[in-house]
């Protein structure tokens, strides 16, 4: 029994070895992929091609020309010879990362080795073809302010037309992160603990549960506030409540993150301890966990209320209540006074909140 | 607990035994066999105390007797009660009766010391009360007492991470008198200790076992406090028991067996 154990475990062992060396394959074939691709973006981007129109083909048009059959397996080709040659060539990126470097290569400096050149290659490739897809023009940046010195001037000069109602707005955007962030906090601390890897190793049932929170939070987090914003107005009609609802749904995703985070960073000693003395799960949670996370947990929470403020001003642009409801249509029409009254409002108001919540945080922690 | 359950196990034979362990051994998910094997008996009233370097699985055997960590293979027994084939309710009525002291304390930092010394009653208080911090009176009177026994009775008040480390200790003494529990397992209860403290500290786990008649399992580095207060002595090595004694027949031999050949015998053996 003991040998068959040791066989399985051998077997295991050499299973993973197996898998690590396709992800380091994996991660070569991509690398070079995407060396491949960028040479020939680049080489046609400088060649004069002309395109259908008879101008030169933008680099959308490149994106569409480009042979990714043949990037894909010429780099296969290519990371197959780099992984069979690798006494000569020297330890491929994805074998480095994944394996790490065998001991018989020392450390010898960059320059030395075919993977430091080939590591520089990527990043100066990715910066040119970066600069051309995304059509910097230094030139432009540099020589044409004069057009947009209306609206800085606009901005400079605020109007005091619409400061009162500005003020109210502002009240009520303050309050609109606040009851969204209040809602989100029993929400976030209840799934947190669901989402923390160390309190949910036990049971099948538990682990479930880790994965189903955690996917859903993640994918929560990914959809923006204002898409968020927007469905809660066609469900509850425009106003602040959609702005609180949509603001909700945002900061528990981000505080079950952030609290879930600070529950697998606890010191196990006193849940060692709670549990050694017969006690439930609820009280080892209650005396063993919760009294080690309470001040960070309120800690991000006030962060959270503070950048809550910060968004709310987007979500009024689409109608979730707050400043940003008035801020829109003056922005659309121009209005740089008013709008330059309303930013600066705004800017005051983040200041302030950020000042506030940097000096409790100080305190709690 | 599983009383009935007593009947059933094949070697629950003497009723003084506190303590039986059968082929005890554990394998860590990384491949470290930190037991292998460990069979082990100890009467009720000992004061049993296991050295061993650092690594040689005297934690381990301590957390596998109250199942904070699950044994590979191998069986043990509390007063008769197989605790690695309980589960559930029943272990943790089992837990109840098995106190632990650790090296680093593990109080609740920011609860205050009386607080901390009520969480040793959390195995039979009600659920409800106990996740609001509420304790009977009686409860707190008895928490109250044994502060005062073991000399922090002003402190009761202050905050656990307010005291000093041999405070700390003796505030998880306190708590492990409010489980009156029957076997207390000490794990390296005098190493992060001033070496002045620690007597003051060994004789409160003492007086569990003199006074309160508790069996008490410590694991120790020192030879004048094994000397002082070890009743028998059980040594590890590698995840092997070596040797099994009384502490006065401890001879330089037998110290260079437990902790190989580059160990001196002086007045304390460290890692």
């Amino acid at each position: 029994m003991e040998i068959s154990a040791e066989l399985q475990r051998q077997q295991r062992s050499l299973w993973r070895h197996r898998m690590r060396q396709v992800q380091a394959f994996c991660i070569d074939l991509l690398l070079l992929t995407l060396m491949l691709l960028m040479v020939e973006f680049l080489v046609v981007a400088f060649s004069g091609r002309r395109g259908p129109t008879g101008l030169l083909v933008t680099p959308e048009e490149i994106l569409d020309l480009l042979h990714y059959g043949w990037a894909v397996s010429g780099a296969a080709f290519l990371a197959l010879l780099w992984g069979l040659g690798s006494n000569v060539l020297g330890t491929s990126p994805g074998r480095a990362l994944v394996l790490g470097v065998p001991e018989r290569e020392g450390h010898p400096p960059w320059t030395r080795t075919l993977r430091g050149w080939f590591i520089a290659l990527m990043v100066e490739l990715t910066v040119f073809t970066g600069w051309l897809i995304t059509e910097v023009q230094l030139v432009t940046f540099l020589t044409q302010f004069s057009k947009a010195t209306d609206i800085v001037r606009g901005l400079l000069h605020p109007s005091s037309s619409v400061l009162h109602q500005g003020l109210v707005l502002l009240v009520q955007t303050i309050f609109l992160a606040f009851m969204a962030t209040a809602f989100a906090i029993p929400v976030a601390f209840c799934l947190s603990f669901l989402a923390a890897r160390n309190l949910t190793r036990d049971t099948f049932l538990l682990r479930s549960a880790y994965t189903l929170v955690r996917a859903g939070m993640n994918f929560t987090r990914a959809v923006e506030p204002l898409v968020w914003a927007l469905i809660f107005i066609s469900w509850v009609g425009i106003g602040p409540f959609a702005g609180v609802l949509a603001l909700w749904v945002h900061s528990v995703a981000a505080l079950v993150k952030l609290y879930s985070e600070q529950i697998e960073n606890i010191d196990h000693g006193p849940v060692d301890a709670i549990t050694a003395t017969g006690a439930s799960h609820l009280q080892v949670l209650r005396y063993g966990v919760v009294p080690q996370v309470i001040p960070p947990f309120l800690s991000f929470t006030i962060y959270r209320w503070d950048i809550n403020v910060r968004m709310s001003t987007i979500i009024g642009f689409v109608g979730g209540g707050g400043i940003g409801y008035i801020l829109k249509p003056r922005v659309d029409l121009g209005q740089w006074g008013e709008v330059g009254t309303l930013v600066l409002l705004i800017a005051a108001t983040v200041w302030c909140m950020d000042i506030l919540s940097a000096k409790i945080r100080e305190r709690i922690v | 607990m599983n009383r009935s359950n007593a009947a059933v196990d094949v070697g629950s034979s003497s009723s003084t035994e506190a303590v039986r362990v059968e082929g005890l051994t554990k394998v860590f998910p990384n491949g470290v066999r930190a037991l292998s094997g460990i069979d082990l008996t100890v009467r009720q009233g000992e004061f049993l105390v296991i050295i061993g370097l650092s690594g040689s699985g005297k934690s381990t055997l301590l957390r596998c007797l109250n199942r904070l960590i699950d044994p590979s293979e191998g069986r043990a027994w509390i007063f008769g009660d197989e605790i690695t084939a309980t589960a559930g309710a029943d272990l943790r009525a089992m837990r109840a009766e098995v106190a632990m002291i650790f090296q680093q304390f593990n109080l609740v930092k920011r609860h205050t010391v009386i607080s901390n010394v009520l969480s040793g009653a959390l195995g039979r208080s009600p659920l409800w009360s106990s996740l609001f911090l509420r304790f009977s009176e009686e409860e707190k009177a008895q928490a109250q007492a044994y502060l005062d026994r073991v000399g922090l009775g002003d402190r009761a008040g202050s905050r656990a991470d307010a005291l000093s480390g041999g405070q700390q200790q003796r505030v998880a003494i306190a708590r492990a008198l409010m489980q009156k529990p029957r076997l207390v397992l000490a794990d390296e209860p005098v190493a992060s200790l001033d070496p002045a403290l620690r007597h003051s500290v060994m004789r409160h786990i003492e007086a569990l076992n003199r006074e309160e008649g508790m069996t008490v399992l410590c694991t120790l580095h020192d030879i004048d406090l094994i000397e002082r207060y070890a009743s028998r002595v059980v040594a590890l090595r590698d995840g092997r028991l070596v040797y099994e004694g009384k502490p006065t027949s401890f001879d330089a031999v037998t110290f260079r067996q437990i902790y190989g050949e580059d160990a001196v015998m002086a007045g304390s053996a460290t890692d």
